[in-house]
């Protein structure tokens, strides 16, 4: 142990201090510190992302064979309004002053204008917004509570093969639920619950009841599958060296599964979590067709029927950054969650 | 066969905060016809000296050469050839072991030439040729590393690397893959470089004995040389460390000092001076003057000191007694 | 992917209905457009949407078509699309999974970050972005969810060649100068075959989901022609008034996804499990033998000796059972194991991998694996009597008695460590259970015994995570862990073969510390019996599941049993003579499902006869010393059993 000197030379300068001198040592600890530093080369990945993002949803008005304008107002158009059209559009415009004009544009929270309605596409975003992100949201709520303590649960039980009747009634009847698509399960509910329970409202989006119908399909597949990982994981995380290490400190079987098997099956309960999520995110535009739920999932689809593709473009838009901001945050917390984890490598 | 010389080789993994020179300028020679046996820990770089030189890591300076002739192209690298550690992992589990071997005969060659030199080099380690079309899975653990063995010397190599061939065998099969290598160096004359943690195993089939620590080379020489007068401390501690019946855990060696007892050092981040400082039993922690540890690096000057040993007291015999705490 | 993999796949009941299913499908998808094509075009004015009729088993669409005929005649459409769609993202995945292995490194980590980027975002995304853009319809469908599904099987392309790029085989062709296409068709592809071909039959299922999905929106199919998932937009409108006509087409989508997905995951299932098996020892190469006797009887009074009564372990007839290939239906790694530790005292146990040492340990310490079976006619494990407790661990008392007064060390410090967790919290968590203790008592222990292992700064290490670490210091650690209480029994499982040979010195040294400061016994188990020899005082070897020789350290230069004589030949220390071969034992150990009846170790043996083929017991060969050998040698011999003459390490130290 050396004995301090003078402990000003010794220990950095606490905090911000006044600015001259003490100013590099604040930077450099700030410099140093893995979380920022994880922080900004995580940030610099969804930006690049969006980019990509933005870029392909530009693209993809140019890339559809013929003229997106003729093909949206139908071949009997007279030819003026096309052009007419096409230069409000500014399609006319060479390729980079109309991406320059795009990402503008959404700088200014301006997404286009619907082709057929001619609305602001960020109108009709915002008004439909909330119907969408409600439903995935509660969806992913009921996936998250039902998943997780069913998994360890089955796990648990199912522990060191044991119980093979309950591991083969859970693994084959899960597997058979989660393989039906989302849009199924809401035709089977719809038959069900409202055409022959009558219980359920089954189209609109109306009160507390006109969610169960909709949230059901939308998370009881990705509640099953869930499970059905989170029970593999915990079953892997009880074969670890470490659970072995817990039982030989004879610790009451609550604590090894609490304190030693939950953290550590948390990792990739988080990240298959965020996949199931973004799916959720996306799935709903099948749901809310079936539903008739007003949200964007129903009006990305009959934008694409009639072709309005500015409507299209901007849903496809927010859409992806949903996605990327969710696996943002899984990223985010899987950091949080494991000490081991990259940020600490630098 | 012929000589095979590291010079200067250096090999870096990544950047930034996790960079790491796994190895750091290693010069080392294998003698025509000898075998040289590379010993460390973990983590010391000796694996990777031998990745370097058959072209499975990059090299970030320096040069293999082979009889003076530096190694460029893929061709030249084939006059190497490596035996892996896990024999279980080394042979592809859907390939023959035969066809393993004739995967590696250089040249065309008819289909029973091929075949020919497949059972030569089969008996040449002692399994039966008949067993060419088995697979893999139906072979014991030695039985793998026999055709491994093979399957390197079909490439008909100047020079052989091992890597840690016994480590993953249990004991009582250690034994006769050891006596195969002894065997095959008589028959054939092998030039060979044989890597292990194990310093009775190195020492029972080596001609010249180098110990690497933190991805250098700390001491080198010939075996007896080097295991009865050891030039450098890692070398001593190393020796003192293996478990032997004729010496108790409760004979002090001078690493037992509690004065060395502390975390070894990282690879990301070598300690200034002399690499071994924090652990040397006759460095600065129990012999405060010799500060020239931490401040100078050993390596230079090594080549002129007995056993080319980087230390700077490489001349003094090194102290046997326990310094007290 | 090989014929049995396949056969197997087929036996597993739920494999064989996804492929009875798979086959109906197709030979329905073959001829039902011939059979019904055009009766299912037939409008019949006179029917328009009507429910079940015994005309219309199923009812009929708004044009008076039968629904049933038109689910039947769709089957050929709605597999040939999502076929062919399948087929597009195996072909465009492999290529761009194969790619990064094939172009130099730069352009393959572009390859793979776009791939990335890809797999972030939903399939069903992807394809409605595809559909935009190569237009609605069923040809643009296809090409939407062949696109979509791409990048994930790309992404899986690329982890399986990696991972198998990775394997010591591929270095060993690319050092033996195999060229780089030959690697990718000989060595690449064929290993990673197997996942490829499982995940694409479960694709096949999900994009004929997709496909339903995307006509069920109206982005696919369009009419006149139909698939499954038009039929199911059209029945939804209607399903009020003909219910059927909307769930038939779904019920035929599900049975159809299911069969892909399920066929897939059974072969996955016996992939998998070939590959565990794979795992142990193969059984071949041992002599045919009879069938072992029966469960050995117990050996009441094995060899005359009394149970010690200041023992702090006492084993008798100690078996471990699992299911599997033996006589029995039951194999036995452990089988009729004695074995007693005085206090204080130090034992090292001795043995191949194979020879049932770790197993003897763990089960003596109730940790033996779920599915193991332990039996034995005595078991007092430090004073408390295991014997007849059965399976109930849960009993509260038991566990503080175990807890706090057995220690175990295991072999690997790196994973022996909950790694969420800080070490002083999880040493704390011994006295905090056991003991009562607060937290900050607890820790304040678990700090002091830190020291005590003599672990550097040991305060602020305690508050460090075990990765923080180096494998000597968890070890350190993990013995600090069994000092949080008074331990009677310290046992250590191969406690130092995971570490470097200086490091194993030190935790050797501690653990022979502790036992002389805190009065402990030690149970050392190691493959090393150099090692065992410097820490222990008495010596067990093991062979085959059975106590085959037991002897005081001081007594290996007088090895009685030949397998622990050919041991000690077999293992070249610094004062081996160079010019003499090693002794080699010829074979291998046995198969512990058909090990030879009476002596397992005759086989392998050169002094064994006729008698060797009846049990032996461990009999007093000398005092303390006792053997399992009818031809026990006798003073300090040189011979070893393969009849080669080899030195043993002459002048043996007490330890």
């Amino acid at each position: 142990m050396t004995t301090p000197s003078t402990p000003a030379a010794v220990t950095p300068p606490p905090g911000p201090g006044p600015a001259g001198s003490a100013a590099a040592g604040p930077r450099a600890s700030w410099a140093g510190n893995p979380w920022v530093s994880f922080l900004a080369r995580r940030l610099v990945r969804l930006v690049a992302s969006v980019v990509v993002l933005v870029t392909l949803a530009f693209l993809m008005i140019h890339l559809i064979p013929g003229d997106p304008v003729r093909a949206s107002l139908g071949i009997t158009a007279p030819p003026d309004l096309v052009e007419a059209r096409r230069e409000s559009l500014g399609l006319n415009d060479p390729l980079h002053v109309q991406y320059l004009d795009y990402v503008r544009g959404l700088f200014a929270g301006d997404l286009g204008t619907s082709m057929t309605s001619n609305v602001p596409v960020a109108d009709t975003i915002g008004q439909r917004l909330p119907a969408t992100a409600s439903l995935a949201v509660a969806a992913f709520v009921l996936v998250m509570l039902v998943a997780i303590p069913l998994g360890l649960g089955m796990a648990v039980l199912t522990r060191g093969g044991r119980r093979r009747g309950a591991e083969l009634g859970f693994t084959s009847s899960s597997a058979v639920v989660a393989a039906i698509p989302e849009f199924l399960l809401a035709v089977g509910l719809v038959f069900v619950f409202g055409v022959t329970l009558g219980w359920f409202p089954v189209a609109g989006r109306t009160d507390a009841t006109s969610y169960v119908l909709p949230v059901l399909a939308l998370s009881l597949g990705p509640a099953l599958l869930m499970a059905r990982i989170v029970r593999v994981e915990a079953l892997a995380v009880l074969g670890e060296d470490f659970v072995r290490t817990a039982r030989a400190k004879r610790l009451p079987p609550w604590r090894v599964y609490l304190r030693h098997m939950f953290p550590n099956a948390l990792t990739s309960t988080l990240t298959i979590g965020g996949l199931l999520l973004s799916g959720m995110i996306v799935g709903t535009v099948l749901v809310e067709n079936v539903f008739a739920w007003p949200g964007m999932g129903m009006t990305i689809v009959s934008s694409i029927l009639s072709k309005d593709y500015p409507l299209v473009q901007g849903i496809v838009l927010v859409y992806g950054v949903a996605v990327l901001l969710v696996n943002l945050v899984v990223d985010l917390l899987l950091a949080l969650a494991d000490p081991r984890s990259t940020i600490r490598e630098g | 066969m012929r000589e095979l010389g590291f010079h200067g080789v250096t090999v870096r993994f990544g950047t930034g905060r996790s960079a790491l020179t796994a190895v750091d300028g290693v010069d080392l020679t294998v003698p025509a016809g000898s075998v040289v046996g590379l010993v460390g820990e973990s983590g010391s770089g000796k694996s990777t000296l031998a990745k370097a030189a058959v072209g499975l890591v990059p090299t970030s300076g320096g040069e293999i050469r082979l009889d003076g002739a530096a190694l460029r192209t893929r061709r030249d690298r084939r006059r190497l050839q490596m035996v892996f550690q896990d024999p279980y992992a080394s042979l592809d589990p859907r390939m023959s072991i035969g066809a393993s071997i004739a995967e590696a005969i250089p040249g065309r060659v008819g289909r029973a030439d091929r075949a020919a030199e497949v059972s030569r080099l089969l008996e040449l380690v002692d399994l039966d040729p008949a067993r060419a079309r088995s697979l893999p899975s139906g072979l014991s653990g030695g039985q793998r590393q026999r055709v491994a063995l093979a399957r390197a010397l079909a490439a008909r190599p100047d020079v052989v690397l091992a890597d840690e061939i016994t480590s993953a065998l249990d004991v009582s099969v250690q034994g006769s893959v050891l006596n195969l290598v002894r065997d095959l160096r008589r028959q054939l004359g092998l030039t060979m470089l044989f890597i292990s943690h194990n310093l009775a195993v190195v020492r029972y089939v080596s001609d010249v004995i180098a110990v690497m620590y933190l991805g250098r080379i700390v001491e080198a020489g010939p075996a007896e040389q080097v295991l009865t007068e050891p030039r450098h401390p890692y070398t001593r501690t190393l020796l003192d460390a293996a478990p032997r019946f004729d010496a108790g855990l409760d004979d002090p060696v001078p690493a037992d000092s509690p004065l060395l007892d502390d975390e070894p050092p990282s690879p990301h981040d070598p300690p200034p001076g002399c690499r071994f400082h924090r652990r040397c039993p006759i460095g600065p922690l129990t012999t405060p003057e010799r500060t020239i540890c931490v401040e100078q690096d050993p390596q230079a000057g090594a080549a002129d000191r007995p056993h080319r040993a980087a230390c700077h007291f490489a001349s003094e015999p090194i102290q046997s007694e326990v310094p007290a705490p | 992917m090989r014929r049995e993999h396949w056969r197997a796949a087929l036996r597993n009941p739920v494999g064989a209905t996804a492929a009875v299913l798979l086959f109906a499908l197709a030979v329905l998808a073959v001829v039902a457009p011939m059979l019904w094509g055009d009766a299912a075009e037939e409008t019949d004015p006179a029917a328009l949407s009507q429910g079940s009729t015994g005309e219309h088993l199923l009812g009929t669409d708004a044009l008076g078509r039968d629904i049933l005929l038109r689910v039947l005649v769709a089957t050929r459409y709605s597999l040939g699309l999502a076929l062919l769609a399948t087929a597009i993202s195996v072909l465009v995945g492999v290529l761009l999974g194969v790619l990064p292995a094939v172009l130099g490194r730069r352009s393959g980590r572009m390859v793979v970050a776009a791939v990335n980027l890809a797999v972030a975002f939903p399939a069903l995304l992807l394809a409605l972005f595809f559909a935009v853009v190569f237009g609605v319809g069923a040809r643009g469908a296809v090409l939407a969810i062949g696109a979509a599904g791409a990048p994930s099987f790309a992404r899986l392309v690329q982890t399986t060649v990696s991972s198998v790029a990775g394997r010591d085989f591929v270095a060993a062709a690319r050092v033996a100068g195999v060229g780089r296409f030959r690697l990718v068709t000989r060595h690449l592809l064929p290993n990673a075959g197997e996942p490829l071909v499982v995940n694409a039959t479960v694709m096949a299922g999900s994009a004929l989901l997709a496909f339903a999905g995307l006509s069920f929106l109206g982005l696919g199919v369009q009419p006149p022609a139909y698939d499954w998932g038009r039929l199911l937009g059209e029945g939804l409108d209607r399903i009020y008034l003909n219910p059927a006509a909307a769930l038939a087409p779904g019920i035929a989508v599900v049975a159809a996804g299911l069969a892909f997905t399920l066929l897939g995951e059974s072969i996955a299932q016996v992939v998998g499990l070939r590959a565990a098996r794979l795992g142990q020892a193969p059984a071949d190469g041992s002599p045919a033998t009879e069938p072992a006797p029966e469960a050995p009887a117990a050996p009441a009074a094995a060899a005359g000796r009394q149970p010690d009564s200041d023992a702090v372990l006492a084993v008798e007839g100690l078996r471990v059972g699992f299911p599997g290939a033996g006589p029995d239906g039951w194999t036995y790694p452990v089988d009729g194991v004695d074995l007693s530790v005085r206090r204080g005292e130090t034992v090292g146990i001795v043995g191949e991998s194979g020879s049932g040492k770790s197993l003897t340990a763990l089960s003596v310490a109730r940790l033996a694996p779920e599915h193991a079976v332990v039996t034995a006619d005595r078991l007092d494990v430090a004073g408390i009597p295991l014997g007849g407790v059965g399976g109930s661990t849960d009993d509260a008392e038991l566990r503080r008695k175990l807890g706090t007064r057995l220690a175990m060390v295991f072999q690997d410090p790196m994973t022996s460590f909950n790694p969420s967790m800080r070490v002083g919290w999880q040493l704390a968590e011994v006295t905090r259970v056991h003991e009562g203790q607060g937290r900050r008592a607890a820790l304040a222990r678990a700090v002091d015994r830190l020291r005590t292992v003599r672990v550097p700064a040991a305060q602020r290490r305690a508050h460090q995570y075990p990765h923080e670490f180096s494998g000597g210091m968890r070890q350190r650690a993990m013995i600090a862990m069994g000092l949080m209480s008074e331990p009677e029994l310290i046992i250590a499982d191969e406690p130092t073969t995971a570490l470097d040979v200086t490091v194993q010195r030190q935790v050797l040294r501690l653990l022979k510390d502790v036992q002389r400061e805190t009065g402990a016994a030690v149970v050392l188990i190691s493959h090393d019996i150099a090692v065992v020899a410097q820490l222990c005082q008495r010596i067990v070897v093991m062979y085959a599941g059975r106590v085959v020789e037991e002897l005081p350290a001081g007594r290996l230069d007088q090895a009685a049993h030949p397998y622990t004589r050919a041991l000690l030949g077999s293992v070249p220390d610094l004062t081996t003579d160079r010019d003499e071969p090693l002794t080699t034992i010829p074979g291998r150990p046995p198969d512990p499902s058909d090990r030879p009846a009476g002596c397992s170790f005759a086989p392998r043996c050169s002094f064994a006869d006729d008698a060797c083929r009846a049990d032996p017991r461990l009999a007093v060969v000398a005092p303390g010393q006792r053997a399992a050998c009818w031809h026990p040698r006798l003073g300090p011999g040189p011979e070893a059993t393969s009849g080669e003459l080899s030195t043993l390490p002459g002048g043996v130290k007490r330890a």
